[in-house]
């Protein structure tokens, strides 16, 4: 909402105040004000010019010599280029030495010709040129006849004037009109309001009109006939005031009520009284698939749950939205019906929104207008056309009411209540002081709980609660001091499963991977390189019904695209490679359509792109599967699950088959790790990367509960290596499980592979595996012999096995 | 001989002796030189034996002059001894001398994302102060992400939020605050409700600068007996001194959310320019970090607990606002691009 000062001044006081104190004060009471900005700052010496003359000019086919009359002695030589520049136009003359907001204007020599000022444009003044019509924007803007000669065009303009942009949150609807915010700043200033009465004469005649109220979601209707009505534009004062405020000027019957709903909040709507046939307007709710053109030009379809405003044969308008072009007010219209009346606030948002309109009396009527505002802006607005268009108002008003309007009702007050929810000690009298300013009536004040009338342009204020906000907005928020909850002490600390999250954030970190965050909204075809079978649950990417955009439709049923757009990105902007991790969440449906919520799984996944840092030592080279499996056995060791944890072949279609591993804890399959497919990894252009993902719901579960240590061994260990030659197939920690099974006694402290050798010295389709062994009893030395017979049982079980052989003996 | 000539002699030699230990240079030729002068044969050993051919009353004294000498050489060759392995150590070393200038062997710690950090910062903040932490689902129902937080089918409030619907009855959470709801509800009739609730939300925005379809927001709500608005602003300074400095300040100015009552912006002292006025603050000294007020009644009545008895406070916070002005971060898409060569700035503790 533009709310011009000038015009808000008549209204209240403003004396004393600047409009930069206004806004801060208004911002500090809750109305934000965005901004404050002068209509048109500085201008000076710029006057009403009559163009007497008019001619070519000798040297330039687009510029005319113009001779102005500017109310001096003499008449002025002005060299003019706009296109609409004619004799006997008033246009704004900027003199010699006069300001405007572009700069100074000089005397000017204009191919050979001395101009003594400017002709100027609507831009050229900083009027808003964007609300007004296209014939008042291409060239000079014309004044209008009666303007006077040589009068100052600064306050025939309304320049002078400042323009405060409010943010206003939804429920101050009340200061969508200039009425409701003289009221609020009344409050703040203390001062009081003055509205404009308006008793407009009427005829004793009837008025020729019936109105029925066909549908419950008009409570109230009231519209005047008015006739013999003269068209054209309005004052200018009325079109500035209605250009500060961000509407276009149209005409004069239009802009009143525009002008009208500005004041009051009370949108009008005027019907040319000849296109209401039958002299009958009908408000009622439309026919499925009915139709009708909207003052815009465009052609609309109507629900039932449309409330329109007919007649007896057709629909001519859409109550509250906009009117119908069949009934618009044209330069020949004679008679209007004007209508004030309410509708359906929820009926009203939810045409607007189906039409993809939000007209001003749309945002009016949504959020809820003030009863006593009907009859008076109805007035207001008859008594300004009577003014304006010399219209005659053709009797009463027609009223039909549904429901006895509510013009004020009563919300108790309890004064040690509110001071108990806000923390405050405010005293009665400034409470009782806060309510009288804002026009509320408190009564029995020396009672515990106050009555305190609210009236109706205040449709916000219904609870009790609703008064705390007023007492402290209008005390000032920073009368509340700093305290902290009385409660009783409470300890907190964090669930399992987000401990669980935030170790395994330390972990990975630790293991020196960045953690990244992707957008969970993505689309399906984002899967494709992923090589899923066409029912595979992945699929199922839950759909939004109106996405914003082609690359984010649904929500995200797999971690792995988010990364490899990650690398895919970093990649493309010279970073070499690199090793990340998201925890994050998937969206699992249980079936789409979706019928309830869906699992929210909790995961993490990693990728290891491009290649290694190039280090000192150390060659760069591409990230393997052991990478990744490195970092994923330290995790599974740090949360305590090594020991159940195993490793099978993947069958993951996006993974690489012969490089990648089901990772088990116990027989519960928690995630995978491996080498991305290589078809899956060109999707985004990777080369070769690796991948991992976990279900941190699924591990939750098989965690242990906590670390209790193993006692010091009392008995020294023997250390002995192993190598063994087996076939290159042979999985290493089939080695060890075979060992493992073969020792007969509980000696085998621990064992773990420490080499592996191909090349030189070893037969083809051959390598050598070289274990280390530690071997203890807990309650005795081992003896040489023991270990000895301990080994030969290993030894002989893989040679049964796999026909393994020592290797040097 | 006599007594005087083999002293004679002995000098002699002792002086060749001396001579040539010098001209040792590492430890075979001391050795070598050990054995020649100090061994079972050596020089010395020819004059003891000497002794027996000198009258007996001789004997003592020439027998001390060897003596001494052995003595002396001894301790010559302890000293040589000493400063050929000092001389062969410094060799060692100087040989070992390695370029101290390259770079050590790397052990990269990770980079913790910049909005993780703030969330798990604020967490702390909270925890502190003994609050919950609670998640809830991304996929809301109108229900409570809408009706019950005041929010009813076609108000305009619904305005202040564009949503994203995935059907008629469920969305994404355009806010945290459905957790205000559904924490109560699980609580009930428990007190004191100490929550906070981080997590991801979404509106129908077109990503710029400033805004993003998705972002992250902190939902805080405490509800028992007594509760004040003094409350909220004690707890928002200590949480504000507690992440950005003991100089921290806060202002409520009045605002509206449908679900609080009365509502406010909150704002900081500017992080900038400590309240001085720059650019950033838009030179007011203040920068606004968050909504927040106190719980409507029609909130905590719908979620069982009866605003005549109870009252409590909640606020929102946004986690991108923060680690924006925190890290001096002025495009929020930056934090969702995941570029490495920002990221990994923040492998920095703070
Ligand atoms: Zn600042």
């Amino acid at each position: 909402m533009r709310v011009s000062w000038n015009w808000l001044s008549e209204y209240v006081d403003l004396s004393g105040v600047t409009p930069q104190e206004l806004a801060d004060k208004l911002t500090q009471a809750g109305i934000a004000v965005d901004a404050v900005t002068p209509r048109s700052p500085g201008v000076r010496g710029v006057v009403v010019g009559l163009v007497v003359r008019c001619e070519q000019h000798p040297n330039a086919d687009r510029l005319h010599v113009c001779e102005v009359d500017v109310g001096a002695d003499e008449h002025l030589t002005i060299v003019c280029g706009a296109p609409n520049v004619r004799t006997g136009m008033r246009a704004p003359t900027a003199l010699v030495g006069a300001v405007l907001p572009g700069g100074r204007i000089g005397r000017a020599k204009l191919r050979g010709v001395e101009s003594q000022g400017m002709l100027c444009s609507a831009e050229e003044l900083g009027l808003e040129s964007r609300w007004l019509p296209k014939e008042q924007t291409e060239g000079l803007y014309v004044l209008p006849d009666e303007a006077e000669v040589g009068a100052d065009v600064v306050p025939l303009l309304g320049l002078d004037d400042w323009v405060l942009e409010l943010d206003l949150t939804p429920n101050r609807a009340d200061c969508l009109s200039m009425r409701g915010l003289a009221y609020e700043v009344s409050a703040i200033l203390g001062r009081p309001v003055r509205m404009p009465g308006a008793s407009p004469k009427r005829t004793a005649d009837a008025p020729g009109l019936t109105v029925e109220l066909a549908t419950p979601r008009c409570p109230r209707y009231e519209a005047q006939v008015l006739t013999d009505l003269t068209t054209g534009p309005s004052p200018l004062w009325m079109q500035m005031r209605l250009l500060a405020s961000g509407i276009r000027p149209i005409n004069r019957i239009v802009d009143v009520t525009n002008y009208v709903m500005l004041e009051w909040g009370q949108p009008l709507h005027a019907f040319d009284a000849d296109e209401v046939r039958q002299g009958r307007i009908i408000v009622r709710q439309a026919q499925p698939g009915e139709r009708i053109r909207t003052l815009d030009g465009a052609d609309r379809e109507l629900t039932e749950d449309t409330i329109v405003i007919s007649d007896p044969e057709r629909a001519i308008g859409i109550a509250g939205v906009m009117g119908g072009e069949n009934s618009e007010v044209r330069p020949s219209t004679r008679r209007v019906v004007l209508e004030s009346a309410v509708f359906d606030a929820a009926s009203v948002r939810r045409t607007g929104q189906r039409l993809g309109l939000r007209s001003e009396a749309q945002q009016r009527f949504e959020k809820g207008v003030d009863p006593v505002a009907v009859r008076a802006a109805l007035d207001r607005a008859t008594a300004l056309l009577q003014e304006i268009c010399s219209a005659v108002a053709v009797g009463e008003p027609v009223v039909v009411l549904q429901a006895a309007p509510a013009y004020q009702w009563q919300v108790d007050f309890s004064p040690a209540r509110c001071n108990a929810w806000l923390g405050t000690d405010l005293t009665l009298q400034e409470m009782r002081d806060i309510m009288v300013r804002l026009g509320f009536e408190p009564e029995a004040t020396d009672q515990p709980t106050w009555k305190v009338t609210i009236p109706s342009r205040r449709q916000d204020v219904r609870l009790e609660e609703d008064l705390y906000e007023e007492v402290a907005r209008l005390a000032g928020y920073d009368r509340i001091p700093s305290s902290l909850p009385r409660t009783v002490t409470t300890a907190a600390t964090r669930t399992p499963a987000q401990r669980l999250r935030q170790w395994t954030r330390e972990i990975l970190l630790g293991a020196g991977m960045t953690e990244v965050l992707t957008y969970t909204l993505a689309s399906p075809t984002d899967l494709a390189p992923l090589r899923l079978p066409d029912d595979s649950p992945y699929r199922q990417m839950i759909p939004l019904l109106r996405p914003m955009s082609e690359e984010r439709t649904a929500l995200r049923t797999h971690m792995l695209p988010g990364l490899a757009r990650v690398a895919q990105y970093n990649l493309a902007h010279g970073v070499i490679g690199g090793a990340i991790f998201e925890l994050g969440r998937v969206y699992w449906p249980k079936e789409l359509p979706l019928t309830e919520q869906p699992c929210e799984r909790q995961q993490w996944a990693a990728l290891w792109f491009g290649s290694t840092e190039r280090v000192v030592g150390q060659r760069a080279r591409l990230y393997d599967f052991y990478d990744a499996k490195g970092v994923v056995e330290v995790w599974l060791e740090a949360l305590g699950v090594a020991e159940a944890v195993s490793f099978r072949r993947s069958g993951a279609s996006w993974l690489h088959p012969g490089r990648s591993a089901d990772v088990l804890v116990g027989d519960v399959r928690i995630g995978c790790v491996g080498e991305l497919h290589p078809d899956t990894a060109a999707g985004w252009a990777l080369g070769r990367a690796q991948y991992a993902e976990f279900d941190l719901d699924l591990l939750l579960p098989l965690l242990p509960d906590t670390l209790h240590v193993r006692p010091l061994p009392r008995h020294p260990a023997v250390r002995r290596d192993l190598a063994v030659l087996v076939d290159l197939a042979t999985p290493a920690e089939a080695l060890v499980q075979a060992a493992r099974e073969a020792v007969s006694e509980d000696v085998l402290e621990s064992i773990h592979v420490f080499d592996v050798y191909t090349g030189e010295g070893i037969p083809t389709g051959k390598k050598s595996i070289a274990l280390a062994f530690t071997w203890r009893a807990h309650d005795r030395t081992l003896t040489d012999d023991e270990v000895r017979v301990e080994e030969e049982r290993v030894v002989h079980r893989w040679k049964e096995r796999w026909g393994a052989a020592l290797r040097d003996g | 001989m006599r007594a005087d000539e083999i002293r004679t002699e002995l000098e002699a030699w002792a002086e060749v002796a001396v001579r040539r230990l010098g001209e040792t240079s590492d430890a075979k030729s001391l050795e070598a030189w050990r054995v020649e002068h100090l061994g079972k044969r050596s020089g010395l050993s020819q004059f003891m034996r000497q002794l027996s051919a000198l009258p007996a009353d001789e004997r003592p004294l020439v027998g001390a002059w060897v003596n001494r000498w052995r003595d002396e050489l001894q301790a010559r060759y302890e000293a040589r001894r000493a400063e050929l392995a000092a001389a062969e150590r410094q060799v060692q070393l100087e040989r070992e001398t390695i370029d101290i200038t390259l770079p050590g062997r790397p052990y990269r710690r990770g980079a913790m994302h910049p909005l993780s950090k703030v969330i798990a910062e604020i967490e702390e903040v909270f925890l502190g102060m003994g609050f919950e932490i609670a998640e809830g689902p991304e996929v809301e129902t109108e229900h409570y992400n809408f009706e019950m937080l005041n929010i009813p089918k076609d108000h305009p409030a619904r305005d202040m939020q564009d949503t994203f619907y995935i059907t008629e009855d469920l969305l994404l959470r355009t806010h945290t605050s459905p957790m205000q709801v559904r924490t109560m509800e699980r609580m009930r009739p428990r007190t004191p409700v100490k929550v906070i609730v981080p997590g991801r939300v979404y509106r129908r925005d077109e990503d710029d600068a400033t805004h993003s379809h998705a972002f992250t927001q902190m939902e805080g709500l405490v509800v028992d007996e007594g509760i004040r608005m003094s409350d909220l602003k004690g707890t928002l300074e200590a949480f504000a001194k507690a992440v950005f400095g003991p100089n921290q300040r806060v202002r409520l100015r009045p605002s509206f959310f449908p679900f609080t009552e009365p509502s406010a912006e909150v704002d900081l002292v500017c992080i900038h320019c400590g309240g001085n006025g720059c650019r950033v603050c838009k030179e007011t000294g203040w920068i606004e970090i968050l909504g927040a007020g106190m719980v409507h009644p029609r909130v905590l009545d719908g979620a069982g607990y009866d605003s005549r008895r109870y009252s409590g406070f909640a606020f929102g916070l946004g986690v991108e606002r923060i680690a924006m002005l925190k890290y001096g971060i002025d495009d929020i898409r930056q934090l969702y691009l995941n570029d490495l060569r920002l990221l990994r700035q923040f492998a920095r503790v703070q």
